[in-house]
């Protein structure tokens, strides 16, 4: 991974409905960096400014105070050039499903690069590339009405039609909200691969830990309009402290091996995955097969 | 800079400002009928001098209500160009209907006279005495109260067999909706947007271009209007909600004395507008 910025965030701040008796401070000061092709995770309670902060990534919102930069740009200039940040920054909103309009996949998908104005020929593919990339074959699924697809399949043309614009960052709110637990990690599995095959820089807000130590190189705590601590998966989840005092929550798999450790036994609290978890497990079990067996066979 | 995306921030149906003056604690239907018969008088009332004193009034109702009066003035801009257009037909065309007034100017078919001028500053100034009162009671009676207020005020036509409760039901569930359809088609044009949409942008001859413009925004919106529907009649269902029965309120509405004051007081100040012969 190269070490090279594409986005700075600084001092950011947002007020809502500013100057009316409803304002409401959404942001009070976000610091943040990403590196060209990371994948980074924003965690942190409703209200703590989330989705507020990734609109201003595409230039949906404009930074009221502090700066944005993105790939070199600074998007508090007010003649930045939107359209061309878009296509950079694709977002992707929750629940993405609900903005679907087009009767059939296909035109759906191929709506952004034809409001792009590109040739026929390139909008194809495209809308292949893109399909194939989040597992709906282009063949058999371009000409099916959309209408007619399950709540997980939706999805995966909404983020196709984001994909379609082929921006070099994606940006996605709580991408599996709502989703069945096979849709889930099928989607998981997608974003990874973009993410680690396609180069494609990805920001994802989520409330899931075990997604985030799943996809995430790092993550970033926010509250209350502040970001509060910064770092990779493994580095906070293994931190005790950092989690409590952050109320961060754990991820299951952690949660099992601190009660392991209150319980005595030794485990490494930073090999949280699960089949490590597994295997850690295990391990104590042999140690203490002898025991185990005993009170069993009382 | 604020978001050009941020609509609820123009949404004034439903909004509303608690700050418990007098003006909020009157019962809403007396309220109501009030509003009715000033609108009345202001409607009427085609002299210089009495639409001076009302509208010193409507601007007088802001501070009694405590309510900033640039609620009242942004509730005047977006029919400024319709008062505009409304004034310019007056003022060319009037003249004919009321000959034999002292002629201003005459230049072919257009006559402009003292009194057809008057008449389009009259209007004028009604316009905008209308729109601040109806602001004052919009902004001083929350939702509920209203459809409340309206309810009662429609109770007698339940002996000619009128619905009421479900005509105050369905208006409570039109007005408690214009803030979430706002919010959602918010999200849809930032989402659209995101995907390379620009709305706004066609000429006004590129008819068919800006109508293509809207499918994005419209028909998910009317999907997720349906949805919402559907959801809302389960919801409601599932709570026992039979059309036609009996219903009580949690919030008992009762209506005071001052409420009758503030309804006679106010037909008095209408009666008073009307037939009082001021000079100008």
């Amino acid at each position: 991974m190269s070490e090279e910025k594409i986005i700075e965030i600084k001092n950011l701040e947002y007020i809502y409905m500013q100057h009316t008796p409803l304002e409401h401070q959404a942001l009070s000061g976000i610091n943040m960096e990403v590196n060209r092709g990371e994948c980074i995770a924003i965690i942190g309670h409703t209200g703590s400014g989330k989705s507020t902060l990734i609109q201003h990534l595409n230039g949906l919102m404009q930074p009221q105070k502090g700066k944005i930069i993105v790939d070199g740009e600074d998007l508090s200039d007010s003649n930045v050039d939107l359209k061309a940040l878009r296509r950079k920054v694709g977002l992707v909103f929750q629940n993405p499903e609900s903005q679907i309009f087009e009767h059939l996949i296909g035109d759906e998908v191929a709506y952004g690069p034809f409001k792009l104005g590109l040739p026929l020929n390139e909008v194809r593919k495209r809308v292949k590339w893109a399909m194939e990339m989040v597992g709906l074959s282009f063949n058999e699924m371009k000409d099916r009405p959309t209408y007619a697809l399950s709540g997980g399949q939706k999805r995966k043309v909404a983020l196709a039609g984001v994909l379609a614009l082929k921006p070099e960052i994606l940006v996605l709110d709580e991408p599996t909200a709502g989703l069945d637990p096979y849709s889930k990690n099928e989607l998981l599995e997608k974003i990874k691969k973009l993410n680690r095959e396609e180069k494609i820089t990805v920001i994802f807000i989520s409330h899931n830990l075990e997604e985030v130590s799943f996809l995430a190189h790092r993550l970033y705590v926010l509250a209350n309009g502040k970001n509060l601590v910064d770092g990779t998966p493994n580095d906070l989840f293994s931190n005790k402290e950092i989690l409590e005092k952050y109320k961060i929550g754990t991820p299951d798999s952690v949660d099992i091996l601190y009660k392991l450790k209150d319980a005595g036994f030794s485990i490494n609290p930073r090999l949280f995955d699960v089949s490590c978890v597994a295997a850690q497990i295990f391990s104590i079990l042999s140690t203490y097969q002898r025991r185990v067996t005993d009170d069993i066979s009382v | 800079m604020t978001s050009r995306f941020e609509l609820t921030r123009n949404i004034t149906i439903g909004q509303y400002i608690p700050t418990g003056s007098v003006i909020h604690q009157f019962e809403a239907s007396l309220k109501l009928l009030s509003f009715a018969i000033l609108v009345v008088g202001i409607a009427i009332c085609s002299s210089y001098t009495g639409n001076l004193i009302l509208l010193a009034f409507s601007i007088a109702l802001f501070g009694i209500a405590r309510i900033p009066i640039h609620y009242g003035i942004s509730g005047i801009k977006p029919a400024l160009p319709f008062m505009i257009i409304l004034s310019l037909m007056q003022l060319l065309f009037y003249g004919q209907a009321a000959q034999g007034e002292t002629t201003l100017f005459q230049f072919g078919f257009i006559l402009i006279t003292t009194s057809s001028v008057q008449l389009v500053i009259v209007s004028a100034m009604r316009f905008i005495e209308i729109i601040l009162v109806s602001s004052v009671l919009t902004l001083s009676t929350s939702t509920t109260e209203m459809t409340h207020g309206l309810e009662h005020l429609l109770k007698p036509l339940k002996y000619i067999k009128f619905p009421v409760y479900e005509f105050s039901l369905i208006i409570t569930i039109a007005i408690r909706f214009v803030p979430t359809f706002a919010m959602e088609m918010e999200k849809l044009m930032k989402a659209q947007a995101s995907r390379g949409a620009e709305f706004g942008t066609g000429k006004w001859w590129q008819i068919v271009r800006k109508t293509k413009d809207t499918f994005p925004l419209i028909i998910p919106l009317f999907s997720s209007a349906m949805e919402r529907a559907e959801d809302l009649i389960l919801a409601m269902e599932s709570r026992c909600y039979t059309p036609g029965l009996k219903r009580t309120s949690y919030r008992q509405y009762k209506i005071a004395l001052r409420d009758f004051l503030l309804l006679i007081i106010t037909t008095l100040f209408s009666i008073f507008i009307v037939f009082y012969k001021f000079t100008y």
